[in-house]
């Protein structure tokens, strides 16, 4: 009730008057009422009524977090959070390597970068994660929708249709295996038509339109609360050309980051981005580092880098705040993405499915 | 999209008026601010101009689609997903052809009939869709001047004697191919910015450019400093445009490219990275 004037969310011209008539604290407003506030500064009862429900509407939020509520502010213990990322679920990505060394899949709440060169792979990976971010829980998955962003134009349905395709196939073969009654009623709503209509796509042509779309982003995640992957493919393309204001470019980059960790907070939700590569050319040798620059590599928590090495394909993992540094072999088969060959029989000991892949948690197994 | 004017985002008369007089009159300007800058232009409190930005932002974000609607509207009409190329082991591995919709890139060395696969599929696209082909008309943009319009005949006379049976069927087939030569960067980009209107005027359905690689390294010469970001400027905004006329007219749009040696670490041949058709070109 304290506080200052100046620190409330009202227009600039209206602080500017209130400051001029001497009012210093939210309280000597609440006080004046809207009818002597009118009189003081010379507006209308209506503009006066409306400041106060703000000033209001302010007080109660600073109220409601000083008393220890879930405010803006969001204190909890690390035990809290500890059991909160423990129970929570990962993405996972059906290349038992790429998981592993992400640490079980692609996390929620996290920002997730793929850097890569063209044709490594990126845009198949957001697809396949796509696809299996709507894995049923009782199979080890989230159970989500996902909100595809697509700045470059390479998302190809019929790939998607492949790609699902094998994924409804490979928990078909599980559910017989396991044959368990939640299994295959799980599957009677994981289809082909299911998955694809789960899949809100959205093809932003240059940045302001991306800007835009991340804008209303908070708006439509609410109103399509199973969202739990949000994919925006090729983050840099619709920035590296046509920007001659560089610092223009770093700040708009850096309200994008801001606005998608908000996303991936509020809404549970993992955000993946993808990435170019750029030259960087050094005194005597060029090398090849992410785009987009020093300050945007501090946008993502996590950051993978698919590069190649004569003809196979390898995944870095870049930055991490919990997994080590490690490289992986992996391959792109028609089914999707997938390990470069079958784990050895002694590390899957359950199942008899024929798929080479590790068995996706369950919740007992999980622990 | 990004142009739009404010006016037309649905925002009241003044508000657009009082705007003006910074400067912001399009979309694009009003969400390249912060929020403490929009306070100030506008006058507004914190939760107004949130709602002003939300307002601003529908006008220009894109349109939803789900991943399933996609695929209805292409089963609808499989046919005019692909242009084959008459080449059966070819369109086995492309899937059925060269597909409609998105930029299509062919490398190779000097002399191994780039061209010629350009001026073949030329032919297909003015055929009859009962044929295989797209039934429209084509442009190309050549910047070698390699085209032979003679070999366009020779192509169609001798690939379908049946059906280019007569003079008249193949003048008429030639009339469809509208050629440009484009001799330097700031043309060929010129020309790609205007073919919005041809393509909805001549009913074009197939667009091809050769080469691109060889405008580039003509002008642009990677080891003096800056024109490597000029380079990529131009590829990278020619490769937009193309993205965005295939993709708005879903037809097929093939560029060529050029092979260099890279001298780097690593074996031997890569393709020239001249590459618009994938996000970016990188240096040699």
């Amino acid at each position: 009730m304290q506080r200052e004037v100046g620190t409330l969310p009202l227009a600039p011209a209206l602080r500017a008057r209130l400051a001029a008539a001497g009012f210093q604290t939210a309280q000597e407003l609440l006080d004046t009422g809207p009818c002597g506030l009118s009189k003081e500064i010379g507006i209308s009862r209506e503009e006066a009524l409306e400041a106060l429900q703000v000033v209001r509407q302010e007080c109660h939020g600073d109220a409601a977090r000083t008393a220890g509520g879930s405010g803006a502010t969001r204190k909890c213990t690390a035990l809290e959070l500890l059991e909160e990322e423990q129970t929570q679920g990962f993405i996972i990505t059906f290349c038992s390597a790429l998981d592993n060394i992400l640490g079980g899949g692609v996390q929620l709440t996290k920002i997730t970068e793929i850097c890569g060169a063209p044709g490594v792979g990126k845009t198949q990976l957001c697809m396949q994660l796509a696809v299996d971010v709507q894995i049923p829980e009782c199979f080890g998955g989230v159970a989500g929708e996902a909100v595809f962003i697509d700045t470059e134009g390479s998302f190809m349905v019929d790939r998607v249709v492949d790609i699902a395709a094998a994924c409804v196939q490979h928990c078909h073969l599980i559910a017989e295996a396991q044959q368990e009654e939640d299994l295959r009623k799980a599957l009677e709503t994981f289809s082909l038509e299911n998955i694809l209509s789960h899949i809100y796509y959205f093809r932003c042509r240059d940045y302001t339109e991306l800007l835009a779309q991340v804008y209303l982003l908070p708006e439509f995640l609410s109103e399509h609360s199973k969202v739990r992957l949000v994919v925006i493919d090729g983050i840099a393309f619709p920035f590296r050309h046509d920007f001659e204001d560089l610092s223009l470019r770093t700040r708009l980059l850096n309200g994008l980051a801001q606005q998608l960790i908000i996303v991936a907070n509020d809404h549970r939700s993992a955000v993946v981005l993808t990435n170019q590569m750029t030259t960087r050319i050094g005194q005597s040798q060029s090398t090849l580092v992410p785009a987009l620059g020093e300050s945007w590599g501090h946008a993502a928590t996590v950051r993978l880098i698919f590069h190649w090495d004569n003809s196979q394909r390898l995944a870095t993992l870049y930055k991490s705040p919990s997994q080590k540094e490690s490289t992986i072999a992996y391959h792109i088969t028609s089914h999707g993405f997938r390990d470069v060959q079958p784990p050895a029989v002694t590390h899957s000991t359950e199942g008899t499915e024929l798929n080479p892949r590790k068995r996706p948690r369950t919740e007992e197994e999980k622990q | 999209m990004a142009a739009k004017k404010l006016r037309r985002a649905q925002l009241s008369q003044e508000m657009c008026e009082r705007l003006s007089r910074y400067q912001i009159t399009t979309c694009q300007d009003f969400l390249c601010l912060s929020l403490l800058e929009l306070m100030k232009v506008t006058g507004q409190s914190y939760y107004e101009v949130q709602k002003l930005l939300c307002k601003v932002s529908r006008a220009c974000a894109p349109k939803m689609q789900t991943a399933y609607e996609m695929k209805l509207r292409k089963s609808v009409n499989p046919s005019s997903a692909f242009l084959s190329t008459t080449l059966h082991s070819l369109d086995g591995v492309l899937h059925g052809g060269v597909s409609c919709g998105s930029l299509t890139e062919i490398t190779s060395p000097p002399g191994c009939g780039k061209t010629q696969f350009c001026i073949m599929l030329s032919v297909l696209a003015t055929l009859p869709v009962s044929m295989g082909g797209l039934d429209g008309a084509v442009i190309y943009i050549d910047t070698e001047s390699a085209f032979s319009a003679e070999r366009l005949i020779e192509i169609a006379a001798n690939r379908f004697p049946t059906y280019f049976d007569s003079d008249e069927k193949l003048l008429c087939m030639s009339r469809s191919v509208h050629l440009y030569r484009e001799l330097t960067c700031c043309c060929v980009l010129k020309r790609i910015m205007s073919l919005e209107e041809e393509i909805i005027s001549k009913k074009v359905k197939l667009i091809v450019i050769d080469s691109v690689a060889s405008v580039v390294r003509k002008e642009f010469d990677t080891k003096l400093q800056g024109n490597l970001a000029e380079r990529s400027n131009f590829l990278t905004r020619g490769a937009s445009v193309l993205k965005y006329l295939a993709e708005e007219f879903s037809i097929p749009v093939i560029l060529t490219n050029q092979i260099t040696t890279s001298l780097s670490s690593g074996p031997g041949i890569r393709a020239d990275l001249v590459s618009p058709a994938d996000d970016l070109s990188l240096s040699e």
